[in-house]
């Protein structure tokens, strides 16, 4: 059994809206080993960002542990936390809004090792910097650009580069490709994963895009309205999924080939309000399967067979 | 092909900025028969966009000026039509639906009067019918007729879309222009959506331009494929040749780098490099850097068409010698 590098428990984020409490994140349970990926998985409202931030502490929990290297970062002061952000860094989906357009390259990728006292030997810093643009594939002529002549793919090596100038373990990686276009994406995909293979990383893969993460990652879990619903491996989750809504989820992609064409399962109505949430199964009223049993009681996230865990009521029977 | 609906001949647009000139269309011949749908792929910065503006007049000028080319709309020579005329084309006969449903309607306005007044601008109608025509739209695209009243912010991302389709579809064009309609959707909308399109497209025998950049979406709606790199049609057939006999090398980078679904095995294979600077392209083929198979002449020489059949063509120097060269992803497959 490989180390647990990161564990999150119970974790919940809610925000106070004029209309009530807005459950964005409630109740998720998971943990990846080192040097692993999970994938996280679900439409845009479902919480897999905020429960990306709310991991880093960009944003604080409302409820629930994070566990990283044995130790809860929730309990951390200031100080602390500042030293572990060293070890923890995260990747925005956006290469275009997330890169300061007034900096380099150069000083972009520099600004965390300074920040952070990590090297103070200017020649050195610029050194690492040098490296870094290497290890992401970023020429080294291009130091002295801004972002703005850069494209998307070039942008978001740079937000790579940065991610990795600290003693990185650990990173969030949101909707990285999403913005990019297919062959670009490919490319950074690549980079990522030899990324991984060559310094150690654990990721977690934040995607609304299944694709890309079958492709990407160990484990996957699919979140719906804060919640967990079903978490696999990535093979069993794509080859035997269990929740009407994974299963909906999968059929919807449209496939670029024309043989072997899945029935596509198409989804009533849209994602419900995350405001004030009832206490019933929060894909009930879209489920084509929905019971009485749904509408009335949560189901729990439960093993069904080994390190597959599916919270649906019909499954049981 | 006899019932053509549109026909685009030699194409060429370019934007003349200070820092030089932009050349985003360089020849395009397009053609679509009523009732068909034509997938228009390519990469951010191939044209696409420009290609399906011009057909309706409006490319921003300037900067950018329709260098050449002659565009036929059902009988309308589109490039000799007064701005006048062409309003009554737009939204009429042809009508386009825009990437991203947040920002294409009014957010001051109800979604009813919003469809309410294009049906009013084409057709001689009095407000009330207008109104109730608006109600209609909103049924068939599977709003509540009684949410006509409402404003766009009370809509999600893909009911808004669905409003936008029925302005589109409010005076039964012939032609629809959709530019990346679903790619601000969610999967499962997403779905919903081009569901909703192909069943509208059957009912109103309406031909549609879909442009977009997911090969997945191709292969479910369109009977017809062409795809654009650097302001060019590089290969055009039918969704079955350009699928099962692919002749392009950029067209098979674009599958390969495509994650497989079902086979995580499976590597990618990403094009290497990045399109040209369409301030400078180069000499010869647009691709020839990019590409894998590139020989002396591609970079010296531009490609000719060369046709595969009646309806598949492609623009490219490794057949000159022979059409039985075959890519690696058709050894593949077998």
């Amino acid at each position: 059994m490989a180390e647990k590098l990161i564990e999150v428990k119970n974790l919940k984020k809610y925000f106070d809206t004029p209309k009530g409490k807005l459950h964005a994140v409630d109740g998720v349970n998971f943990s990846i080993e080192k040097g692993k990926t999970l994938g996280l998985v679900g439409e845009s409202g479902c919480g897999k960002s905020t429960t990306g931030r709310v991991i880093l502490r960009l944003l604080d929990a409302t409820d629930g542990e994070i566990i990283y290297k044995g130790q809860d970062i929730r309990q951390l002061d200031d100080k602390q936390m500042r030293e572990l952000r060293k070890e923890l860094q995260i990747i925005f989906q956006d290469p275009f809004s997330s890169l300061d357009p007034r900096m380099t390259v150069s000083e972009i990728i520099e600004e965390p090792i300074k920040l952070n006292k990590l090297i103070a030997n200017p020649e050195q810093r610029f050194e690492r910097v040098l490296e870094l643009m290497d290890l992401v594939g970023l020429s080294r002529r291009l130091m002295n650009t801004y972002p703005h002549e850069l494209d998307g793919g070039r942008r978001q090596r740079i937000g790579i580069a940065r991610a990795l100038a600290l003693n990185t373990q650990f990173i969030i990686c949101d909707e990285p490709v999403s913005a990019l276009d297919v062959s670009i994406q490919a490319q950074i995909l690549n980079l990522m994963k030899d990324l991984q293979k060559k310094l150690g990383l654990t990721y977690v893969f934040i995607t609304h895009d299944l694709s890309v993460v079958n492709h990407f990652s160990d484990d996957i879990a699919v979140m719906y309205l804060g919640k967990l619903i079903e978490k696999a491996s990535s093979e069993d989750l794509f080859e035997n999924p269990i929740h009407p809504y994974t299963k909906a989820l999968l059929s919807a992609i449209p496939r670029p080939s024309l043989d072997n064409k899945v029935e596509k399962v198409i989804l009533k109505g849209e994602i419900t309000s995350p405001i004030n949430p009832r206490n019933n199964c929060r894909f009930a009223n879209r489920c084509n399967f929905a019971e009485d049993v749904c509408r009335q009681s949560e189901p729990k996230l439960e093993e069904v067979k080994p390190g597959h865990f599916v919270a649906c009521h019909l499954f049981k029977e | 092909m006899s019932d053509s609906l549109l026909k685009v001949e030699d194409l060429v647009i370019h934007f003349e900025t200070e820092d030089g000139t932009v050349e985003a269309v360089n020849g395009i011949n397009i053609e679509l028969a009523k009732g068909r749908t034509l997938g228009l792929v390519g990469e951010t910065g191939a044209g696409k966009t420009t290609t399906a503006l011009s057909l309706l007049k409006l490319v921003p000028t300037p900067p950018g000026v329709v260098k050449f080319g002659r565009i036929h709309l059902d009988g309308v020579d589109v490039m000799n039509t007064s701005e006048k005329d062409m309003e009554k084309l737009r939204g009429n006969i042809v009508s386009m639906i825009f990437q991203d449903p947040m920002t294409a309607l009014n957010p001051v306005i109800t979604v009813g009067d919003q469809i309410a007044e294009a049906i009013m601008i084409h057709q001689k109608v009095s407000v009330a019918e207008a109104n109730e025509k608006a109600k209609e739209m909103l049924e068939i695209v599977g709003i509540p007729g009684a949410r006509s009243g409402e404003f766009p912010h009370q809509f999600s991302g893909g009911m808004k879309q669905r409003v936008v389709i029925a302005i589109a579809l409010s005076c039964s064009p012939k032609l629809l222009i959709a530019d990346e309609p679903t790619t601000a959707l969610d999967v499962t909308i997403q779905a919903q959506v081009l569901e909703l399109m192909k069943d509208l497209k059957i009912k109103y025998e309406m031909a549609m331009l879909l442009i977009t950049h997911d090969l997945g979406v191709v292969a479910e709606v369109c009977d017809d494929v062409a795809i654009m790199y650097a302001g060019r049609v590089v290969e055009q057939g039918s969704l079955r040749e350009i699928f099962k006999n692919t002749k392009h090398p950029y067209t098979e980078g674009l599958f390969n780098s495509i994650p497989n679904i079902d086979s995580r095995k499976a590597e990618l294979k990403p094009i290497r490099g990045l399109m040209s600077d369409p301030y400078n392209l180069p000499k010869g083929c647009t691709f020839c850097d990019r590409c894998d198979y590139a020989l002396e002449i591609c970079k010296t020489e531009k490609p000719k068409r060369i046709d595969f059949s009646e309806t598949h063509f492609s623009e490219c120097h490794l057949y000159n010698d022979s059409l039985d060269f075959q890519l690696d992803i058709n050894k593949t497959e077998d």
